[in-house]
């Protein structure tokens, strides 16, 4: 590996483990739910890198993979003597099964996989404008159906009883195998044929029956790892429903990668944590300004507000992101090893 | 009428013009000549205002740098870029009433030019309902030639109008050329075809990798021996 | 035959209201090669604008007149807001901007006015049925057909038969060069989001004479069917827009009509499935546009 990708990793990996090291020495426990909730982001937004950062293709669809992971995990996972009243309507066979959280959030990610397989594969033919307003279609059907099928969801109502599994060090280390995972994708033969795809439309063309495969794989790929991200969540949470897999947390994800850098992997780490940080503290705001009585009402939708007015500026004045092409690493090498003009 | 100085187009990190100066006088045919990459069709778009460029383009003494396509239009420049661009979809009488967009509240005298074209190139009479996306390579050629005149420009700026087209067609274009020279139109004319291009012109500038290697007359350019040295490089 | 003349009725009027709500995104993705994803708060605002003139005393068609005016500034507002100091930087970043514009607007909404539905003001002749061929219809359906035709008819004359609409399809082609035969490029592009806040302006007044109240949340479903209406018809045209709208309403309606109950919670994944084998057979839509053009 490249001296300058290992850099990457190391100062990427070294994040992550701030993110361990800190709650750790504060001693505080909403610090490290704080830091759980940071590193579940990580692997979302990082998987959601994997499709988007090399194909050039902006995906809606991703959280609703992170549902599909979330409700996967909890209907194998609910202990069998709950699951009765948490899903009453559960078919036979699977309200008898019953695994540990780490297996259901393994399966979460390979149901979530399977689903992005089969559905996907048309939409891998289509490009830019289409294919992202397709995602965004895909992503309300998801929802859709994840409100509706009662049996396996309890449908809009909550789903309560999964067991809390998500500990801040087995996210942080999923967050850590995400990232390796993403950086050996993008150097892979299909992530740098995928990249070339993305930049060149002629070569893309030259290239024709090859890229929809490529990126059905890339998306396949980020499917997973968007649901293994939503049933470490859910065993983070161990209750929700299907109105948290939708617009708002799309937007939330999509602001992280943009504003990071959505093609590289720099971008998507670093991006989640000035996010994820702006947002505590836009939250702390909010629910301080709604205690002290300063405004009649409850003031809702500030920090949504926040976030878009930051991603347009960002989109302004630097429309790649933060870390728009360069790796942290390459890009901290070249500063230290600047060489005499020619 | 044109005057250009120091021109510079960049496109990035790439110098594609590094500082050309032309002159053209009223009713002059210039040619501009140059291997692929010289940077002559950079030059023409620069001076059409579709290019961000540094330096200065007067015409008739204005100086008009960094004006945008439109306005340049209302000034009397008209351009036929190299890709030809007719509006596909539109048919042949509408690309020509885009044409005359700048003019379009003179109805009576768009109509007027409208037969005018018609009877200069019978051709695109014919095909007047027609998409333009349909016609053919020399078709579209005189189309967006015509189309450029329906504005009644002072400025014609050509992009290698024999770009892509069969020897007799090229013929009939020149020859087209030749007559709206005649009529007293200005042209700046950008061609590889130095031959073609040479034989019609007044004056002509060589341009190789960013700058005018050569300039002169016509004739003297084209008994100049180094002429294809020019070209190639080397 | 009764059934045959119900179901003609509901696909010519959802259809039509759909093709409207198509062609909104499409005469701005004609021209400029990007979505707008603030398409959708187009209708919401006129919604609201709706609620805010009620009780004004005014005439239904002022304040319906009013409403889509408010949708024509704000899809002026959007352009220049959201489009234009991006518009040359890359097509993904006009995605972001626009998707972060709807954001702010609907969060406005929430702030300024209230999460929870707000009843707008609908004229009586909306709620009337007309006895036809031995059904009834809601008069809303007849008005709805007859207004998407109109206005589809008076569209179609625009593009076809002003100098404005012919040098709008040039420029959708060819921008750069529409800009040298001297056509305003930026007059254009804020025409194209006029006339597109114009049409949602209207599709408001008809999509939310259905539902009666205005929620922040109300310009998803219409920028939904926008979205998917275009993909099948075909982007790059807009007769594609029109027919993927009659088609979407067509594919909806059959499946209201054939779904058992329990499945028809699921309409909208079976709608999707058959959009994907729509979209199997033919990526680039029903209607191949024009080939493709400069960007600007």
């Amino acid at each position: 590996m490249k001296p300058a990708n290992i850099l990457t990793l190391v100062i990427l990996l070294g994040l992550v483990g701030l993110l361990v090291l800190v709650p750790q020495l504060v001693g505080s426990r909403v610090v490290e739910r704080i830091a759980t909730a940071l590193a579940i982001s990580l692997v979302l937004v990082v998987g959601l890198q994997t499709f988007t950062g090399n194909s050039g293709i902006l995906s809606f669809a991703h959280i609703g993979f992170m549902g599909i992971g979330a409700y996967a995990s909890a209907v194998l996972t609910i202990p069998v003597q709950m699951r009765g009243m948490a899903l009453p309507d559960l078919y036979g066979v699977l309200a008898q099964i019953q695994v540990t959280p780490m297996v259901g959030i393994l399966l979460g990610g390979v149901v979530a996989a399977v689903v992005a397989a089969l559905v996907a594969y048309p939409l891998m033919r289509l490009s830019d404008a289409p294919a992202v307003i397709t995602s965004f279609a895909l992503l309300v059907v998801i929802y859709t159906v994840l409100q509706h099928w009662s049996a396996v969801t309890n449908g809009p109502r909550t789903l309560f009883g999964l067991p809390k599994a998500t500990t801040l060090p087995l996210t942080a280390g999923i967050a850590a195998v995400v990232i390796v995972v993403a950086l050996a994708f993008k150097e892979s033969r299909t992530g740098l044929l995928l990249r070339a795809s993305r930049d060149d439309e002629r070569a893309a063309a030259a290239m024709g029956a090859g890229i929809p495969a490529l990126r059905w794989q890339a998306f396949i790929l980020s499917a997973l790892i968007a649901g293994i991200g939503g049933a470490l969540w859910g065993h983070f949470v161990t209750s929700f429903s299907p109105k948290a897999f939708y617009l708002k947390e799309t937007f939330v994800i999509l602001g992280m990668l943009v504003i990071g850098g959505m093609n590289t992997v720099s971008g998507a780490v670093i991006g989640t944590f000035l996010i994820a940080l702006l947002f505590e503290g836009l939250r702390a705001l909010e629910t301080a300004l709604n205690a002290s009585g300063a405004f009649a009402d409850q003031v809702v939708g500030v920090t949504e507000i926040v976030l878009a007015l930051a991603m347009m500026a960002v989109m302004f004045l630097r429309p790649g992101g933060l870390f728009a092409a360069t790796e942290i690493g390459p890009l901290i090498l070249r500063r230290f090893t600047r060489r005499a003009p020619p | 009428m044109l005057e250009v100085t120091d021109l510079t187009v960049s496109y990035g990190a790439i110098n594609a013009v590094r500082g050309v100066s032309l002159r053209l006088a009223e009713g002059e045919l210039v040619t501009l000549l140059g291997a692929n990459g010289a940077g002559k069709s950079s030059t023409l778009l620069a001076i059409a205002g579709a290019l961000k460029s540094a330096g200065t383009v007067r015409l008739d003494g204005t100086d008009v740098s960094g004006w945008s396509p439109e306005r340049m239009v209302r000034q009397g420049i008209a351009m036929v870029p190299e890709t030809r661009d007719v509006f596909p979809d539109l048919t042949v009488a509408e690309n020509l009433l885009l044409g005359a967009y700048a003019r379009r509240r003179d109805r009576d005298g768009v109509a007027a030019d409208r037969q005018r074209m018609f009877t200069l190139f019978p051709r695109l009479q014919e095909r007047q309902e027609q998409a333009a996306g349909t016609l053919s390579g020399g078709e579209q050629q005189m189309l967006v030639i015509a189309r450029a005149l329906m504005s009644r420009p002072r400025l014609l700026l050509l992009d290698e109008p024999s770009l892509g087209l069969a020897p007799t067609i090229v013929d009939q274009i020149f020859a087209m050329i030749a007559e709206l020279k005649r009529a007293g139109l200005t042209i700046l004319l950008v061609e590889q075809n130095a031959s073609k291009a040479l034989a019609v012109a007044d004056r002509a500038y060589v341009l190789r990798l960013g700058k005018v290697a050569a300039e002169g007359r016509a004739a003297e350019i084209a008994a100049a021996s180094d002429l294809e040295h020019l070209y190639l490089g080397g | 035959m009764q059934t045959l003349l119900q179901f003609t009725i509901d696909v010519l009027s959802l259809g039509g209201a759909y093709a409207l709500m198509a062609l909104g995104l499409v005469i701005v993705y004609g021209i400029l090669k990007l979505v707008n994803f603030a398409y959708g708060e187009l209708i919401m605002v006129a919604g609201y604008g709706l609620f805010l003139v009620n009780g004004s005393g005014l005439p239904w068609l002022v304040m319906a007149a009013v409403a889509v005016l408010i949708a024509v500034v704000t899809g002026v507002l959007t352009e220049y807001a959201a489009f234009r100091p991006v518009r040359a930087k890359s097509v993904t970043a006009v995605l972001i901007t626009s998707f972060a514009f709807s954001t702010i607007l609907q969060n406005a909404a929430l702030l300024f006015i209230s999460p929870r539905p707000r009843n707008v003001p609908l004229p009586d002749l909306f709620s009337q049925t007309v006895s036809f061929g031995g059904i009834l219809i809601p008069a809303r359906n007849l008005i709805t057909i007859v207004a998407s035709i109109g206005l589809l008819l008076l569209f179609a004359f625009l593009m076809k038969r002003t100098v404005l609409g012919i040098a709008m399809r040039a420029a959708a082609t060819q921008f750069r060069m529409a800009r040298m035969l001297g056509v305003p490029a930026n007059l254009i592009i804020s025409t194209a989001f006029a006339i597109s806040g114009f049409f949602a302006g209207v599709v408001s007044l008809l999509w939310i004479g259905r539902i009666g109240s205005v929620t922040p949340g109300v310009g998803l479903e219409p920028l939904l069917v926008a979205f998917i209406a275009t993909v099948i018809g075909g982007m790059r045209s807009l007769q594609g827009a029109v027919l993927g709208g009659f088609l979407l309403a067509f594919i909806n309606t059959a499946l209201n009509y054939l779904l058992t109950q329990d499945l028809l919670q699921f309409r909208d994944a079976f709608t999707f499935t058959l959009v994907i084998l729509i979209l199997l057979w033919r990526p680039e839509g029903l209607i191949r546009g024009p080939a493709t053009g400069q960007r600007t």
